[in-house]
């Protein structure tokens, strides 16, 4: 905080070390679980699966959805794990006997049951979900009936039902300390809601076009990075609504990507995008570091490490490969 | 930035210090009378019969003791009950609760004269000690992050301080013994109103656990050193009535008494909130020219407190139960102390009445004040907690950025060439944004609110919360969550306000009755363990006709009584089965634990 942030080391390039095809479908989110120990990644199969975050092999298959799941979000101490499907409902896996239990265990019963909690009350797909970061206790949710839910998952009660957005939202998050929610939209807007009340306190972004596709705080609540369908990622100062940063070089006009926050060397942004590579940009400069190439369809989620430089990546229905990325050292 | 921001921004930004839109966006001036306190009970929590209730540090898990002798903790984020502490041994009602400074361990004092001590994260007891008398209030160090030291003021004798590992004793004086005492106040006082000849005793510990600050029956502020046990100033009360109650402010800058005498009296502590205990020996080493050892202890009494400001109710003349500061300090709080009735008085550090909240007709027999938000936890009689909090007032301007709220009509004059088909550029004022400015997406700053914590503690802010399984039957009735709503969207009541709160159009994929829904099922959680959102049918009509003036208020107690027919639409439909289910899951919650 007080001293001046040392020098940018030289940018050391990413490169392919794994590729896997746990899916039968189109791989729709990868997410490293928060004690990096698990990958886990979504499709459009309706099944949720848990890699190994070193050679990427299947150690847990979670089966129950009985349609496409959208996204995932772990909670913070990683012992669960809740997926949004387009079965309208909110499942929540407890990730515990894997953890405990290690690789074998877990493949010696890759299809065990380990859902605890179905949520529902979306009325169409649910989009995305995000566990509150503090307590585990809540979880946002959006979806395409246009509304943000907050859910109790002690109880598995939908507490909030936020009309928020007159399109599909496209993604929520919650800021770090739990105390607020980003959610964008379809609708082209970008909005901020107090957890506790369901209260609008800001509208960030209150544009008809482009569509808002993807939302998320930065690792320290002070800004939001946002996506748009046109084939831009901004980050944005969420208090005064001003665009800081412009990332642009990919290409994203058709599909809700999810990017993600690089922390662990060098300070990036990291998407996907529908020319079927992963973006690297520095985050203060703004240029393009890398592009990886590899995929054969639009990537739809990354996920950075969270404590190794390692990147995560999942693509559509003709790749259908989660791939893994990388720092050479 | 932040001046103005203590009192208007309710949310609290972890790391976003910096950054309170509220004042930028809210121009609107700041009236004193519209300051952040609470307007109207919000909802209920229900457990057992609950009789005392205290907050942690940063005001995220409330506790509370029942009469069966367990303690619970609350989610207050989530309004969810997480946990019990129950001993086998001890069934007697509970007289008080108290944390750890980081929340850590839970102390209650019981009617059966025992203290407990337990563990938060385990759930194990760490100690139980039995003593003379009953306890009427009992609190943990403040020092220590796992504090073994407790002060107690039992029912009929002077406070103690109890080491809870050895069960050893330390017996507080009440008075100080000197000579030129001045006349002990009439007994007329202590008689007044038939309480019986006890001679109560109340006491605090300082911000840091260096004095403790003790109320005696003679009206006066004895302050001791908590180490040396020796009295080093002496205030006296004016009026020298019975201290019933003393309580310190969070930020440790203010001191309240509570008298018999029906007045709650304010002190400006003006020692040093830390080091006090080494500021205080220096006074009293250095006074010596004085005659008495009283007068001595006197003087020293005048460069610790200063009163600051006498709270009554002039008029009614009641007594006042468990008064206390808001979490900033602003405020106090007073509850009427008589029977059958739930009445707070909420005043300003100037002595102004600002609030009065009135409740269901039931005597409170305890209150908290949110260490941040302006929000009242009251524990009525019935056992009941009640949470009462501003009134949420939607800011529509958060809809849509480039609208402005306004108080009143103002007379608008366009600009020249506001309606020309091609005004004048002036869009060029924008401010450039430095795109090749750094961002810092990663410091957070430190919580001003919580300065006062080492980042190195760590605190217990939030317990796991462990989801309970569904029970697969329950399964297909969950679903009426969403089946059902599409037939209220047919009957749909179209002054649902938290529909229409969000200000948006509806989209008609969801109904707005399924807020109503998700809300309405809630006290239907248990038969043990429930919340409510909103008062019961009584005490919506005490909150209307106490609000009916004001046109916004309005608009929403026509929601809240649309919620509650919702309810009933439900019951009459024949669906309560799933609700029954629901609460069988409930129980199992509670064991799980």
């Amino acid at each position: 905080m007080s001293q001046p942030p040392a020098p940018a080391p030289p940018y050391r390039p990413y490169r392919q070390v794994r590729e896997a095809t746990p899916h039968s479908r189109a791989v729709s989110c990868v997410r490293f679980s928060p004690c990096g120990r698990l990958l886990a990644t979504a499709s459009l199969d309706g099944t949720v699966a848990l890699l190994s975050p070193s050679s990427l092999s299947v150690i847990a298959v979670l089966r129950g959805h009985s349609d496409g799941v959208s996204d995932l979000s772990w909670s913070t101490e990683s012992y669960y794990l809740c997926s949004a499907s387009d079965d309208r409902t909110i499942r929540i896996w407890d990730i515990r006997p894997v953890l405990a239990g290690g690789a074998q265990a877990a493949a010696a019963d890759p299809g065990a049951d380990r859902c605890i909690r179905v949520l529902k009350g979306h009325t169409n797909f649910v989009f995305s979900a995000n566990f509150n970061p503090q307590t585990s206790s809540q979880i946002a949710s959006g979806g395409f009936d246009c509304t943000v839910r907050i859910w109790d998952v002690k109880n598995g009660r939908c507490t909030r039902a936020i009309e928020a957005h007159s399109e599909p939202v496209t993604s929520v998050h919650f800021i770090r300390d739990g105390s607020i929610v980003v959610s964008g939209s379809h609708d082209g807007s970008c909005k901020i809601w107090d957890a506790k009340t369901g209260a609008c306190l800001k509208t960030v972004i209150d544009e008809k076009k482009p569509a808002v596709s993807f939302s998320m705080f930065s690792p320290n609540g002070k800004f939001i990075l946002v996506a748009m369908l046109d084939n831009s990622l901004k980050l944005c100062n969420f208090a005064t609504g001003k665009f800081l940063k412009v990332y642009s070089g990919h290409v994203n006009r058709q599909y809700c990507i999810q990017s993600a926050f690089s922390v662990t060397n060098g300070k990036y942004i990291v998407s996907g995008s529908e020319d079927n590579c992963v973006y690297i940009w520095d985050l203060q400069g703004r240029n393009i570091l890398q592009k990886l190439e590899g995929h054969t369809d639009t990537v739809i989620s990354v996920s950075c490490h969270p404590t190794e430089n390692k990147i995560a990546s999942g693509g559509l229905d003709n790749d259908r490969t989660v791939r893994l990325w990388v720092q050479d050292s | 930035m932040s001046s103005s921001s203590s009192s208007s921004t309710p949310v609290l930004f972890d790391g976003c210090s910096d950054m309170t839109w509220s004042p930028q966006d809210d121009p609107k001036p700041q009236n004193p009378y519209q300051g952040e306190f609470p307007e109207t009970i919000e909802e209920y929590l229900h457990y057992g019969t609950m009789k005392c209730i205290a907050f942690n540090r940063k005001g995220t898990l409330l506790a509370a003791g029942c009469s069966n002798g367990s303690c619970i903790i609350w989610d207050f984020e989530t309004r969810g009950f997480i946990k019990e502490f129950r001993d086998k041994d001890s069934t007697a009602p509970i007289t008080s609760v108290s944390w750890s400074r980081y929340g850590h361990r839970l102390l209650a004092s019981a009617t059966d004269r025992s203290l407990t001590l337990w563990d938060v994260s385990t759930g194990e007891k760490i100690a139980r000690i039995t003593l003379q008398q009953t306890p009427l209030r009992a609190s943990l160090q403040p020092g220590s992050p796992t504090p073994s030291i407790c002060l107690a003021c039992p029912l009929s004798s002077a406070p103690l301080l109890v080491d809870l590992n050895t069960g050893s004793t330390t017996v507080l004086p009440v008075s100080v013994s000197g000579n030129g005492n001045p006349p002990a106040p009439t007994p007329r006082n202590k008689f007044a109103d038939g309480t019986p000849p006890f001679t109560p005793t109340a006491a605090t510990f300082d911000k840091h656990g260096d004095l403790i600050y003790v109320g005696n029956s003679k009206g006066e502020i004895l302050i001791i050193d908590s180490k040396s046990i020796q009295v080093h100033a002496v205030v006296p009360i004016p009026g020298g009535s019975v201290v019933k109650d003393i309580v310190l402010s969070r930020d440790g800058q203010y001191l309240l008494t509570n008298s018999n005498d029906r007045v709650i009296r304010v002190f400006r502590n003006i020692l040093p909130v830390k080091g006090s205990g080494e500021e205080i020996r220096n006074i009293s080493n250095n006074s010596n020219e004085y005659g008495s050892h009283y007068d001595k202890l006197k003087a020293n009494g005048t460069s610790c407190l200063v009163l600051s400001c006498e709270l009554l109710d002039a008029i009614t003349k009641i007594q006042w139960k468990a008064p206390c500061f808001s979490g900033n300090g602003e405020w106090i709080v007073g509850a009427s102390a008589n029977k059958g009735e739930h009445r707070l008085q909420i005043w300003n550090q100037a002595g102004r009445l600002v609030k009065m909240l009135e409740g269901p007709k039931e005597a409170l027999i305890d209150l908290a004040w949110h260490p941040v938000l302006p929000t009242i936890t009251t524990v009525s009689v019935t056992g009941y907690v009640y949470i009462w909090a501003k009134e949420h007032v939607e800011n529509w301007s958060a809809f849509a950025p480039d609208f402005v709220e306004l108080e009143e009509n103002e007379e608008y004059a366009e600009r020249e060439d506001e309606f020309d088909l091609n005004p004048r550029e002036e869009q060029a004022e924008e401010v450039a944004i430095d795109e090749d400015a750094d961002v810092d997406i990663e410091t957070c700053e430190k919580n001003t609110v919580f300065s006062d914590v080492e980042d190195s503690v760590d605190e217990i802010c939030y317990l796991p919360a462990i989801p309970f399984p569904d029970s697969p039957d329950e399964q297909p009735e969950k679903c009426l969550g969403s089946s059902k709503l599409e037939d209220s969207n047919h009957s749909g009541s179209p002054s649902s306000m938290d529909a229409v709160q969000n200000g948006q159009a509806i989209p008609p994929a969801s109904s707005p009755m399924e807020v109503d829904n998700s809300t309405a099922e809630d006290p239907e959680e248990g038969p043990n363990s429930k919340r409510k959102r909103r008062l019961s049918v009584k005490g919506l009509e005490l909150q209307q006709s106490e609000k009916g003036k004001k046109g916004s208020t309005k608009n929403k107690s026509i929601g809240k009584s649309t919620k509650s027919s919702a309810k009933k639409m439900e019951s009459a439909n024949g669906n309560s089965s799933a609700f029954d289910d629901e609460a069988t899951e409930d129980d199992e919650m509670n064991i799980d634990i």
